[in-house]
């Protein structure tokens, strides 16, 4: 039987919880999983690798690997196509509709085209691509004082290091830029890192999960990581790099976001309306990180 | 005596690549490895570590570098080469585990980075050491041999 997970029609942060609550929901009812993503009129970096993080998930569950139906509007798919998306998809779908057979290309926008993270090695080509494509956007279109870009390519080594210390497993990373005109009427710079793996709960545990008792969920491991600044090694530099983000998106009044099973924290900007912490929300493996570096007010 | 170090030599040597980023804790750990190999026996007074050849250094390495090599081989490290970027991951690390460098400028000035009371502590131990000497101006600067 084939379970169907409707992939929304304006896919990015906002929805993807209604894209997690119809993963879940499929996943529990068993079958093979075919993600619909025909209707999809738009995709943020953070729903592409949201959804090959689900890819993943239903593949490693084993049976036939998940269905895909690939977006019908020429643009959407052409997006896709030069975002890099197909090219990871296609090890986890089986992929149908018509799919460019265009590369990546080294669209302006599209700063880092999604990549897939296992190991140090993919970090270092992460950030050696990122210095050489996002300086000068940083610097020019959000007016980003140059010296201080350096900070973006360590936020984003942090973010992608989490797959590697944390997931137990493989994850993505894309980094875009683009006119936030619905939301913000501004410039931003959007990095989006997921991963199917064991999630912040998961990692804490058997280091952090005693002290909080009955309370230890996903939502006190994704405080305890993110405000507390613990890790899962005893090492007393670890934990670090979270708090590094952290420092990093405050600065440039950015916004952080970690969601993890079923929680979501958030360091919120001035010129968002978000909530800092959200549970109950609907189970999704792993851990799915979303920075937003907006263009500064002063240049605006 | 002053020991030096060329960071972004010891990073190619270390893990056998041309990478110009101090990224991951796996390269953290592979090049302070290394460095403690190389350097170990040798009792130098003063370490100096040159970041002129790395392009961006991230807080899982500063900490898996500096941090770690403080804290159990070297009481004096003397950073040079270092640009407003290193600093911003260098600087959260020292401070978060209480301690101290002694950052070279580039016109041979020296300034404390870290700990504040434990900064001036090193510069005193330098100055006492006749490594470094007070300017007219009111600045550390080194002594060279």
């Amino acid at each position: 039987m084939t379970r169907l997970v409707d992939v929304p029609g304006q896919f990015d942060d906002r929805s993807f919880d209604q894209f997690a609550a119809a993963y879940s929901r499929a996943r529990a009812e068993g079958g093979r999983l075919l993600f619909d993503a025909h209707a999809v009129e738009w995709a943020s970096p953070y729903g592409l690798v949201g959804l090959l993080a689900a890819g993943h998930a239903a593949r490693a569950a084993g049976g036939e690997p998940p269905l895909l139906t690939a977006p019908t509007a020429p643009e959407v798919l052409s997006y896709w196509a030069r975002a890099g998306f197909f090219l990871a998809a296609r090890d986890l779908f089986e992929i149908h509709g018509k799919v460019p057979r265009a590369k990546p290309a080294a669209d302006s926008d599209v700063l880092l085209p999604v990549t897939a993270v296992r190991a140090a090695e993919d970090v270092h080509e992460v950030v050696g691509h990122i210095q050489q494509r996002a300086t000068a956007i940083l610097s020019s279109e959000l007016g980003i004082d140059p010296k201080a870009t350096m900070g973006f390519a360590m936020a984003l080594s942090e973010a992608c290091q989490n797959i590697v210390e944390h997931a137990g497993t493989g994850g993505w990373v894309a980094v875009q830029s683009y006119q936030w005109r619905r939301r913000l009427a501004r410039r931003v710079v959007v990095i989006a890192v997921a991963d199917s793996g064991v999630g912040f709960e998961a990692s804490l545990a058997p280091t952090h999960g005693r002290r909080f008792g009955d309370r230890w969920n996903d939502a006190t491991a994704l405080e305890a990581a993110l405000i507390q600044g613990v890790s899962r090694f005893r090492d007393p530099g670890r934990g670090q790099g979270l708090k590094g983000i952290r420092n990093y998106v405050s600065r440039w009044d950015g916004k952080l976001t970690i969601r993890s099973g079923t929680a979501r924290i958030a360091i919120v900007p001035t010129w968002d309306d978000d909530v800092p912490l959200t549970e109950g929300l609907p189970p999704f493996p792993g851990s799915q990180v979303l920075l937003i570096v907006p263009e500064q007010k002063a240049r605006h | 005596m002053i020991r030096s170090i060329d960071v972004s030599a010891v990073l190619h040597q270390a893990v056998r690549a041309t990478y110009a980023d101090l990224v991951t804790r796996a390269t953290g750990r592979a090049v302070r490895e290394h460095i403690e190999q190389a350097y170990g026996t040798d009792p130098a007074t003063v370490t100096r570590m040159d970041f002129g050849g790395v392009r961006c250094i991230d807080y899982s390495c500063a900490d898996e570098i500096v941090a770690k090599l403080l804290r159990e081989r070297i009481h004096v490290l003397l950073l040079r080469g270092c640009s407003e970027a290193h600093l911003e991951a260098l600087t959260p690390v020292l401070e978060g585990h209480g301690l101290a460098v002694i950052l070279e400028r580039a016109d041979g000035t020296l300034d404390g980075l870290g700990r504040p009371e434990s900064a001036m502590a090193l510069l005193d131990e330098l100055v006492q050491a006749q490594l470094a000497a007070r300017t007219a101006e009111g600045a550390v600067a080194l002594v060279e041999a």
